[in-house]
């Protein structure tokens, strides 16, 4: 086992781990942060998702022992970001019913989330882009997409209002 | 299993060379991870090669050169690979269309899988060299002799690649790229590169014309039959509709996903579309 120290949300926290782990399995099972899901922990879903140095990857591919001294954030992290408060994204998933099971949901506001801060006005296709790698299994794709289409319209409303 | 972070190179040789057959180089492991279940009794040392210095993107005299461990979101971004003569480098990567892939994913792991990927149908298309690293030598091989069978490379123990050249395109060149997969999350089904270099008289001096993924021998390969029939003329619709339909000496592979008269059908469409797009590429003077 080898000892390690991950930074998810602020937070340091001590592990063992063995160099095969993945950073998903780490931090759902070691950690105890299980807002990020595993899905096909192969690559192909998406529900793993977070930001690692500020870049959306899948925490089912990154070794754990591989995020030492990055900057990682979960779905747990978007609240506390956001004074407490729910983030505009997570407000229009609900208001707009972007999800059935919402098992994917934790991954699509992130990968979402990194979409907006870097285009706060994308088109339904960059919106589409953006989502590419995330399986929806209930197919809910079209509320996903405008509630995060709506997300960032009030995000710019609130960013005006200022 | 032993994780190793070397900060130089020769410290990165010794430990490969230590452990032979049973070391992997890993830099966005996600190859590794996605396969850790198939690979777990086979790999001792996973040798990470993320602090060698081996991420860039720069062009010299010979042509560009791209750091193993760059990612493909780096290129993708990339003012050297997004425009220009290499501008086909983003389109490959434009095709793969999982950002979180794109974000882990380099280079260097993508041209050592010879299998469902897209860098190298295009890095042969380009005329690409894999230069290789080890403690006795640097050398440097073809992307057409890298690749030697499904999954399977020309490393040698205790070697690992370095860097991807690729030489500059003559004037007057352009590249296509198309695809065939389920979704945006799929590997590919068929792949399709494309290349075609033009003289002031619109008349087709070089061509290559390549597809992957699909191919019976596991690897990337070039139609020659489709690349003599557009050498020497005047590229028109019917010019391409021609190579296309030439492009069936590449024998498809048939298996779950696809049989192969299906495959062959792609591989003639997607031959269609890549030559479109590169005489577009051409016209919009890409090279310039």
């Amino acid at each position: 086992m080898n000892a390690i120290k991950l930074n998810i949300n602020n937070e340091h926290y001590d592990v063992l781990v063995k160099p095969h782990w993945s950073l998903a399995y780490v931090i759902r099972e070691k950690v105890g942060l299980t807002g990020t899901k595993t899905g096909c922990e192969m690559g192909t879903c998406g529900s793993c998702t977070l930001l690692l140095d500020g870049k959306p990857i899948f925490s089912c591919l990154r070794m754990a022992i591989d995020a030492q001294g990055c900057d990682i954030r979960t779905i747990e992290g978007v609240e506390e970001e956001n004074n407490g408060e729910l983030h505009p994204l997570q407000e229009a998933f609900i208001q707009d019913h972007g999800m059935q099971c919402g098992f994917c949901t934790p991954g699509m506001i992130i990968a979402a989330k990194h979409l907006l801060e870097h285009n706060p006005d994308p088109t339904e296709r960059e919106v589409r882009e953006a989502i590419g790698g995330h399986l929806c299994r209930c197919g809910t794709y079209i509320r996903i997409v405008r509630s995060i289409l709506n997300a960032a319209a009030a995000m710019r409303n609130s960013q005006a209002t200022q | 299993m032993e994780y190793y972070s070397p900060t130089d190179l020769d410290e990165a040789y010794s430990l490969l060379e230590r452990y032979g057959e049973d070391a992997i180089p890993v830099a966005g492991s996600t190859f590794y991870m996605g396969h850790r279940e198939e690979l777990f009794d086979e790999v001792e040392a996973v040798v990470d090669i993320k602090k060698l210095g081996l991420s860039y993107i720069r062009q010299d005299a010979g042509g560009l050169r791209i750091g193993a461990t760059t990612t493909l979101n780096e290129i993708f971004g990339h003012d050297l690979t997004r425009q220009g003569p290499f501008a086909i480098l983003a389109t490959t990567v434009q095709e793969l269309n999982i950002n979180e892939v794109r974000n882990m994913a380099t280079i260097g792991g993508e041209v050592c899988i010879a299998g469902e990927v897209d860098m190298p149908t295009t890095l042969l298309a380009y005329d690409a060299n894999i230069v290789i690293g080890g403690s006795k030598r640097v050398r440097e091989i073809s992307m057409a002799d890298f690749h030697i069978g499904y999954l399977n490379n020309a490393l040698e123990p205790g070697e690992m690649v370095l860097e991807v050249h690729i030489p500059q395109p003559p004037a007057n060149t352009g590249g296509g790229f198309a695809k065939f997969e389920r979704t945006a999350a799929d590997l590919p089904i068929v792949n399709v590169a494309t290349r075609i270099s033009l003289d002031k008289a619109g008349v087709c001096t070089d061509a290559r014309v390549v597809a992957g993924a699909a191919t019976r021998s596991g690897v990337p390969e070039r139609s020659g039959a489709a690349e003599a029939a557009l050498l020497g003329q005047v590229i028109d619709a019917t010019l391409i509709d021609a190579a296309a339909a030439a492009s069936a000496d590449i024998e498809c592979i048939h298996d779950f996903r696809v049989s192969a008269d299906i495959r062959s059908l792609w591989v003639k469409c997607g031959i269609e579309d890549a030559l479109k797009r590169a005489v577009a590429a051409v016209q919009q003077g890409e090279q310039s």
